[in-house]
Formats: structure tokens, sequence, C-alpha cells
């Protein structure tokens, strides 16, 4: 049993601060959302987390231990995989070679594509030939197959066809179920408070929100102040 | 003019190892490094220097090779390190200052006059009718097929190759996934230091050797990359056999000479309008 | 109108012209003052100075890799040495400016097929450029050099000192010309090229004219300090222009910063000055080529240089003065549109395999605003990059005014009056707000109107430099730059990004008032739907590519397929 705690997080971007006094905890095998309106801050506090930026205050500890100062390669050897947002796959390489990348062992490459089989018969085709959707497979598999403690998603459902999207969200359940702790920033709020446990409204770089997802389910009103409030 | 192309040859084996190393180092390491035959030439002519007070002929090449590899670890370090997420025109920025800095610093330790080569190679291998084809020239031919033949093996057929060509086509998103860019990047600029060192002792007697006309045969080299885009290993080859024999015929006719000097730069702007023909963005701006 | 509207800019032409005078003052003195030795040394500075003023206009400003400065120099000299030669009408002087011509048209010809090519290729051109010149110069002898035909100077500067004047005089002018280029829209293009091609066309400049001048102008300056060192020395000798030489000569140029007029002299007294320190030292000449590139290399990795370090020195840490937007009183009418502006039928967009717009309809009116929504990755920025011509190969046609825009280049279109701004940011950091409002406008905006638009929106004092504005109020000065160019039409993408909520409606209330002000009819691409419908009477949603809703704002809003379609999008609950 694994946690991944930010305490106090704070991330800037030229200007300023995106977001401000993030706390935040994912255990294994749960799913946390992280939902807000665009621009909130809620890919550059993804980025803090594995590393792509620096964070300008705050700590992130996996088991106690910070991170903040280990290279991204390294937080990824700790077991922290980040899908970024938008088509993250290596296009001239094949799907198998992507997910070979990434997986510890050729067993951890075929339980990842066994979650996809429609990648089956695309398996020797460079992934950029891939469509959108496919695509997005491709590198949830290959984080999957990394066997990561904890898995990072930002967006996944950019620029992909709803029933897609719906098609993929069980697989991020699946993925819990494997004992991963999940984070999953997503715009489509409701199905995505629908596959998780605890959820984070972020809104104006602050978090108005951080608790049971369900409620906000059964309550929108409630979701609906939390989303307009920090601005 | 049949005898001038076949002795271009010998040139054109370096140019096409060279275009090979130039392509490589542009698909892996996001740069086109202008420095590319300086390290060789430095490390050739350490080499040189060692074998002077009589160190073994053997021992002195290998060390200038070393030499020639650490000076490319060097200057891939500095980029790696600092230059990390910049764009390829700073990061060449950095290799045309190392370029003055060998050249500057080679004038300093060896002198300016042509240094007294041991040929490790010499005379002829065969004769073709009344064509004379030298042991230099073969020896370069194989080096660069084998070059491209062995690079192209490794970036397909192992998961190093796998984990270097994704480093180079997102580099972020191939660090996240646990490839350790910085030691990767400095192992290429490495390698590819050890290659060219070892070339340049081969054809550096036959050459003019001192270091400018030496180092500014990345010139041709990086017209015969560009045939193949700085993508395609097997173009540059051609492209390098095929500038070497041009010069080498050029060099016969007295009256071409300005031809023959403009030649590697008309071909290179010949191509690069050729290649970005259909571009009309730069993508990124 | 306040007497602050009626301030004229004083630093245009007044402090250069009077920094121009002081400097041949002290060039008169230098050259009745300095030991004889150092006459001559300083000749020598100002010739790389001039050298290092041009490589500063393409490489600093333009911000193009030019590794042969040099081989423009050959040129100078050469023509010099070939007029002298042949005994042309004319003195030194005149021949000297020839060369200068000269240069100048061959670095046309060679930036001619390097404009389409960037950064790195160009370097790679150019390195190629210089080798073979400088191959050529070795094997072919200058002009008169080998039956030892000297080129005299012409006679009122006939001694070192009095040549060493004749320098001066010939840098400031040179300086003189520079600066006024820099300061006009023709450096403006320069600096916009350097940061973002597309934002250049994106304000009607040519990029391909914009690149063109920056090399002749900087092959110019390489011919005339090439015709200068010949006269300096009475002729002209291949080891001065080597090819190393070029090298060293940009990596200096890298490192000081050379753009700026006064770092283009105090790169020249470093080329002079550190081997001469050497010399001194009884170092060997050649670590001087060692301290410019490992000095090149620092500055290369810390992403700044010498003359930007003492700029920020010097600059005072002032508060970024924004105007205050003026109460708006007027009612905004309700909008009767007018004649169609813009049609477009049919509009397809693939990139490979995926349809990012598919038979896109919509007609502009005259005085409309019409709201362009959709989820992220529906096709809105595509549907304005086709527009605006950065898509050439779209299906389908775009009409403006009656005119089909097919094969329309975008810096054409905009000059035509179509006008559109980034969502990224474009705006090159270099420049100030005047600059570059007055550089997109392309046409002579009066101050007074100036003042009236940056109130307007909220943006800052027309002096103030773009680097210290932060993105968000980038983006207002984009809007009222382009707004300057007095557009037909405007297309606008996600200006309030980067604002709070409150500046998000006010700049609503501004946008509303675009077509009564300022005759353009607009085109907006939002994510803030409180904005959207506060601005827009008609409302467009594409998703995936495709229009879902096209009509009145009322409807469209409760429209249950569009509200599908949104799933959870947080500003329509």
């Amino acid at each position: 049993m694994s946690t991944l705690e930010l305490t106090g997080v704070s991330v800037s971007r030229g200007a300023g601060p995106v977001i401000r006094g993030v706390d935040l905890t994912v255990s294994s095998g749960e799913v946390v959302t992280v939902v807000g309106p665009n621009g909130a801050g809620k890919t550059s506090l993804m980025e803090a987390i594995s590393g792509v930026i620096a964070p300008s205050a705050g700590t992130i500890t996996i088991d106690g231990v910070s991170i903040v100062k280990a290279s991204r390669s390294a937080r990824a050897r700790r077991g922290l995989a980040h899908v970024e947002q938008g088509r993250t796959v290596f296009p001239s390489l094949t799907v198998l070679e992507n997910i070979r990348l990434s997986a510890a062992s050729p067993v951890g490459a075929q339980e990842a594509l066994a979650l996809f089989p429609e990648l089956e018969k695309r398996m020797s085709s460079p992934a950029g030939l891939l469509s959108g959707g496919e695509q997005q497979m491709v590198a949830l598999a290959r984080a999957f197959a990394s066997r990561p403690r904890f898995l990072l998603i930002d967006e996944m459902s950019l620029g992909l066809a709803p029933v897609v999207f719906t098609r993929l969200l069980p697989i991020v359940g699946s993925f819990a179920r494997a004992g991963v702790g999940v984070l999953l920033v997503e715009q489509f709020t409701n199905l995505a408070l629908g596959v998780a446990s605890r959820a984070l409204i972020v809104s104006g770089g602050a978090v108005t929100y951080s608790g049971d997802a369900r409620v906000l389910l059964d309550e929108p009103a409630r979701l609906h102040a939390a989303y307009l409030g920090g601005a | 003019m049949i005898q001038g192309a076949l002795a271009g040859l010998a040139s054109g084996g370096l140019y096409a190892t060279i275009a090979v190393c130039l392509t490589v180092m542009s698909r892996l390491a996001r740069v086109v490094n202008f420095a590319q035959v300086a390290v060789g030439m430095f490390g050739a002519f350490s080499s040189v220097w060692l074998a002077g007070p009589g160190v073994p002929m053997w021992l002195a090449t290998v060390i200038g090779i070393l030499v020639g590899a650490t000076l490319s670890g060097i200057v891939g370090l500095v980029i790696a390190t600092w230059l990390a997420e910049a764009d390829v025109a700073v990061r060449s920025g950095v290799t045309v200052a190392a370029l003055l800095v060998l050249i500057a610093l080679s004038f300093i330790l060896f002198g300016t006059k042509p240094l007294p080569f041991t040929p490790i190679f010499r005379g002829a291998a065969f004769t073709v009718g009344t064509v004379v084809i030298s042991q230099i020239t073969v020896v370069l031919v194989i080096v660069a097929v084998a070059v491209a033949v062995a690079a192209r093996l490794v970036l397909t057929r192992t998961l190093l190759g796998l984990r270097l060509r994704a480093l180079s086509e997102r580099p972020i998103t191939a660090e996240l996934l646990g490839i350790r860019s910085r030691p990767l990047s400095v192992g290429v600029w490495i390698v590819s230091g050890i290659v060219t060192t070892f070339v340049v002792e081969i054809v550096a007697p036959s050459q003019s050797n001192d270091a400018v006309a030496l180092s500014m045969t990345v010139v041709p080299a990086a017209a015969a990359a560009l045939l193949g885009a700085f993508r395609r290993l097997d173009l540059a080859v051609v492209g390098g056999l095929v500038l070497g024999m041009l010069d080498g015929a050029l060099a016969q006719l007295q009256g071409l000479a300005l031809l023959r000097y403009f030649l590697p730069f008309l071909v290179i702007v010949g191509l690069l309008l050729w290649l970005q023909r259909g571009e009309v963005w730069d993508v990124a701006r | 109108m306040s007497p602050a509207d009626r301030r004229v800019s004083p630093t245009r032409y007044g402090v250069p012209l009077l920094v121009a005078v002081v400097g041949l003052a002290a060039g008169w003195g230098l050259s009745v003052g300095l030991p004889d030795y150092y006459v001559f040394l300083g000749t020598s500075v100002i010739v790389a100075a001039i050298s290092l003023l041009g490589l500063g206009v393409v490489t600093g400003s333009a911000g193009m890799m030019a590794l042969c400065q040099l081989s423009f120099a050959v040129i100078g000299a050469w023509v010099t040495s070939e007029l002298n030669l042949v005994k042309a009408p004319g003195n030194g002087i005149l021949w000297m400016v020839a060369g200068a011509i000269a240069a100048g048209i061959v670095g046309l010809l060679v930036g001619l097929p390097a404009l389409r090519l960037r950064g790195v290729n160009l370097a790679v051109v150019t390195l190629g450029f210089a080798a073979a010149v400088g191959l050529a110069v070795n094997q072919y002898q200058f002009p008169g050099t080998a039956i030892g035909v000297q080129v005299f100077r012409p006679q009122p500067f006939f001694t070192d000192r009095s040549f060493f004047l004749l320098s001066v005089i010939v840098m400031v002018i040179a300086a003189v010309i520079v600066y006024a280029l820099q300061v006009s829209r023709v450096g403006s293009g320069w600096r916009a090229v350097a940061f973002s091609e597309r934002g250049t066309a994106s304000a009607g400049a040519s990029v391909r004219t914009t690149k063109l001048s920056a090399f002749a102008v900087s092959a110019a300056l390489g011919g005339l300090s090439g015709g200068l060192v010949t006269l300096q020395v009475g002729f002209a000798s291949a080891s001065t222009f080597a090819p190393l030489q070029s090298l060293a000569l940009y990596v200096l140029a890298i490192v000081n910063g050379s753009y700026l007029v006064d770092m283009a002299v105090f790169g020249g007294i470093l080329w002079v000055a550190v081997p001469e320190i050497l010399k001194r030292l009884g170092i060997p000449q050649d670590w001087s080529l060692v301290v410019f590139g490992v000095l090149g290399v620092q500055a290369l990795t810390s992403r700044t240089n010498l003359g930007e370090i003492v700029r920020a020195a010097a600059r005072r840490r002032s508060e970024v003065v924004v105007l205050e937007p003026a109460a708006l009183d007027d009612e905004v009418p309700d909008p009767t549109p007018d004649a169609p502006v813009l049609i477009v039928q049919g509009l397809g967009v693939r990139f490979g395999n995926v349809a990012a717009l598919d038979g896109v309809d919509l007609t502009l009116r005259a005085g409309e605003i019409i709201g362009l929504i959709g989820p992220n990755g529906a096709g809105k920025s595509t549907m304005i990059d086709a527009l605006s011509g950065f898509l050439p190969g779209h299906t389908g046609t775009i009409t403006l005014d009656g005119r089909d825009l097919a094969r329309v280049s975008p810096a054409r279109r905009a000059r035509l009056g179509l006008r559109r701004t980034f969502q990224q940011d474009r705006v090159p950091p270099s420049l100030t707000v005047e600059a570059y409002v007055r550089f997109v406008a392309r046409r002579r905006v009066p101050r007074p109107e100036l003042i009236d638009l940056l109130s307007f929106l909220g943006c800052p004092a027309p002096g103030t430099r773009l680097a210290a504005v932060d993105v968000g109020t980038r983006r207002l000065v984009e809007v009222a730059a382009q707004l300057a160019s007095r557009p037909r039409v405007l297309l606008l993408d996600e200006p309030a990004a980067g604002l709070s909520h409150e500046e998000h409606l006010a700049l609503g209330e501004r946008l509303a008032r675009i077509p009564i002000r300022y005759g353009a009819s607009v085109i907006l691409i939002e994510h803030d739907l409180d904005l959207v419908r506060g601005v827009c009477r008609r409302i467009l949603v594409l998703d995936f590519g495709k229009v879902l809703a096209d009509g009145d704002r009322d409807a469209v809003l409760s429209d249950k397929a569009v509200l599908a379609a949104y799933m959870g999008e947080t500003e329509l609950l």
C-alpha cells in the first residue's frame, strides 16, 4: 500500500501562480479525480508531480520520501507514470515498440495489451497512423505496462468521440483494481465523478472542494458552487 | 578524369562516414554538429603528437580516439545539461563555438604547420584497367557503409536503439517513461567522437591535414547528409561518395576550380530548397 | 486633448542624434589625442564594429544564424580593389560604398534561397558559402595584389589619424542608419520575425521581405567593413577574411548582443583588445579564439548576452503603467447586421486521417459579432487558421467582401483587412507597445488615436516594453494592435485567457463595442460563456469539426444537443 502525498503545492508559470496551496493524497487502488474549468491549473499540477516543471512551493512525497529533487526518469523508475495531455505516443515507433519501451518485462507488455484487444491487429503499425482513440489506448497501455504505483492521467478525453471515451473510462477502474493509485484530470466532470472515489475541484487557481466524489454527483448545486467559487 | 573521380572516392568515404554521423546526431541528439570533424581532427593530431616521442603507433592511435571521444562527450554534456529543452539552433550554436575552440586549441598545441602523419594504410589496393585504387579508398568506403549499417541495426533492432529513437522524438515523454536522457545523450556524442576520430586517423595522411581544412570537411559532409534530409543513412552514404567523386573529378580540370569550391554550397542550397518546397510555416512558431 | 497626449516621444530621434554628435566629437578627440600605435588599432576596432553591427542585424534582431559575414567583407574588399586597379572615377570612399552595395546585392542573392530556411539550415548554407569563398580567395588573389598595386586612402584622410577619423564618421553614419531602421517598421519586422513567423504574417508583413532586408543590410555592412580595411591596410589579404574569422565574429556577436549599437562598438574593442592583451602577456594570440568560444558557450547556455545584462542593470525597476480605461457611456445599440462581409462555404481541413473541420458554412455580416464555441479540440482554432490563410490545403471557399481568398497568403489577407489574434503568445517581447502597435497597424496612427485605443482596452502605456508585461495583458495589446489596422474582419482566439473573471467581463463590454467604434465585424472564440452571452448575439457551435448549431444566442444556448455535446463543460451548468 503506497501513498502519493502533496502538501501546500503551488505551481507558477511565467507571470504568477497558476495554482496555490494544493493538498492531495492518492493511495494504491483508488481513483482520485481533479476537475475544474479550463486554465485552472490542473495540468500544471500534474506536471509538477511528474517533474515536467518544478513546483514553486510545497512538498510532494511517495511513502513519505520527497521526490521533488528527483529527475523525471528517476520518478518514473520509482513507480510514477504520467500520461500527458494530447497524443503522446512516439509516432514513428510501432504500437508494440511503444509499449515495449516501458514494460519491465514482456509479461508486463502482454498484460497491458490484454486490456485493449482492439490494438491486437495494429501491433506493427507506426503509432502515428492510428486514430486518436487508438493512440490514447496505446498511451494508457504503455503507462500501465510499466507496473506503476501511481498513474497520472491528464484529460484523456481530449479530441475523442464520447463513445470512445466511455469505452476507455472503465479501464481506469481496472487499473485501480490492479492496485494502481490513479489521479485523473478530466473535463467531462460527471463521467469522471462516476469512476472516482474522491474528487478535487480546482477553480481560479485554488482547491474549492476536496472529498467524496459521490456527494458531488448527488448534490449538483454543490458542484456548481465549487466550480464558480474560485473566481 | 576517371582517375580523379576514383581518387576522390577516398574523400568521399570520409564525407560519407561524417554524413552518417551528422545524420545520427541530428536524429538522436537534435543538433547539427558543426564540430563533428573538428573533434576527430584534434584526436588525430594528438596521436601524431604522441607518436613523436616514441609512443607505439597503435597506442597513440587508441589514445587519440579516446581524446576525440572525450572532447565530443564534453560538448554533449554541456548541451544535455543546460540546453536540454532548447531548440536545434541554439544547441547547434554551441557546436559552432566548439569548432572555434578546437581549431584554436589545435593551433596552440600542435602548431599551424601540417603534421607528419604515418599512414595506417598505404599504397594501392588493386588496379582496374589503367586506374589505381588506393587502400585508403577501399577502407574508407567499407567503413562508411559499415557504420551506416551498424547504426541502422542498433537503432531498429535493439532496445537501446528504441530508447534513443523515443528520446529524440519526444524527449519529455521518454523521460517520463524512465529513460535516462543525459547518459544516453552523452553516450551518443561519445560514440560519434570515436567513429569520427577513427576515420580521420585513417584519412589524414592523404588529405591536406591542416586543422582548418580538415574541420571544414564538415561542409561537404553536411551537403551529403542533406541528401538524406538528415534522416536517411543510405542516402547520406551515397551523397558522400558521389560528392567525393565529383570533387575529385573537378580537381583535374583546371578551369573549373571555382565550381569545385562552390560545389558543396550549391548542393546544400539546392537540396534544402527541394526538401522544404512544400513547407510553409515554421510549425513551432 | 490633454498635454500628455500632445507630448511627442522624445527619444525617437533627439537622443540618438545627440549620441551621434558626441561620438563624432569623441572620435575627433581620440584621433588627435591617442598615440600612433593605438590610432591604427582604433581603426581596426571600428572595422570590426561595423561588421558586428551588420551581424547584429541579421543574428540579434532578426534571429537568423549567419556564419559568413566576412565573406561579404571579401566582396567589399574585392570591389574596392578592382575599382582601384582600373582607376575608376571617384576615390576610395566612393569605391568603399560601391563595395557595400555590391555586398548587399550578393547578400540578397544568397539570402533568396535562404528565406525558406530557418535557424540551423541557414547556418549550414552560410557556412558552405563561407568555406567556398575562403577557398576561392586563397586561389584567386585580390585584384592588384599580384602586381603590387596599393589602394591609397583619399586625400584629406591620408594619415593614420585622419583615416581613423574617417572610419569614425563612416561608423557613425552606418550606426544612425541602422538605428533609424531599428526604430522603424522595418526593425519591428525584424524582431517580429525572430520571435514568430506566424505573428509577423498576421501583421500583414511579408516574412520573406523582412528576412531579405535583414540579410541585405547585414551583408552591406560586412562589405563596408571589407572596403574600409582595404583602405586602412592598402591592400586586401585572404587571411583577414578567413572562414575561421567569420565563425569567431559570429560567436562574438552572440556574446555581446551586437544588435545594440553600443555593444557593436564594445565587441569591436574586444575583437582587437583581447589578442592585443594576450600579445602583451606573451600568450599565443590563438587563445583569443578560445576565449571567444568559451564566452559564446556561456552566453548560449545562459540565454542572455552582455548587452542585455548591461541594459537590465541600468534600467530602473519601473512599474508597468496601465492606461485607465475610460468609462463607457455609450449604449451599445442592437446590431442590425448588414451585407455579408465574410462568406465561408464547405470549409474542410484534414490532418492525415483526421478531419479537423468538415463542411463548415458560415456567413459573417457587417457589424456582427459571432461567438464560436465548442469543446476542446472541436476545430475552433483550426477554423481561424484556415480563415486567416495558415492552412492553405483546405477544401471549400472563403470570400471576403466578394473576393475569393483561395491561394491568398496570410500576410496578404491581413493587408486586405482580415486580421486575427493567436491563442499562443506571439507578441515579440523585445518591442515596446507603441512599436508593436504601429507595426501591426500598417497605417499612420495619430498619437491621440493610439492612446484612445490603448486605454479603451486597458493596455499599458505606449512606451512600455512588452517583456515587462504579463501574458494576459500582451494578448490585449495584440487585440488593440490588430484593431489599430481598422480591419474589416477580426478573428479573436481566446483573447481573455489569462485574465480574471472580472476582467473577462470588462473585456466583454469593450468587445461588444468594436463594430460601432471601429467598424470591424468579429468572430470570437471563447470558453467563458458569461462573456459570450454578453457580447454575441449569434453563436456558432462546433463539435468534432462540424457545425452543431448556428443561430441566435438564446436559442443555441438552450439547445439540448448543444448541452449534450458539452457533457460537463462547466460553465454551462
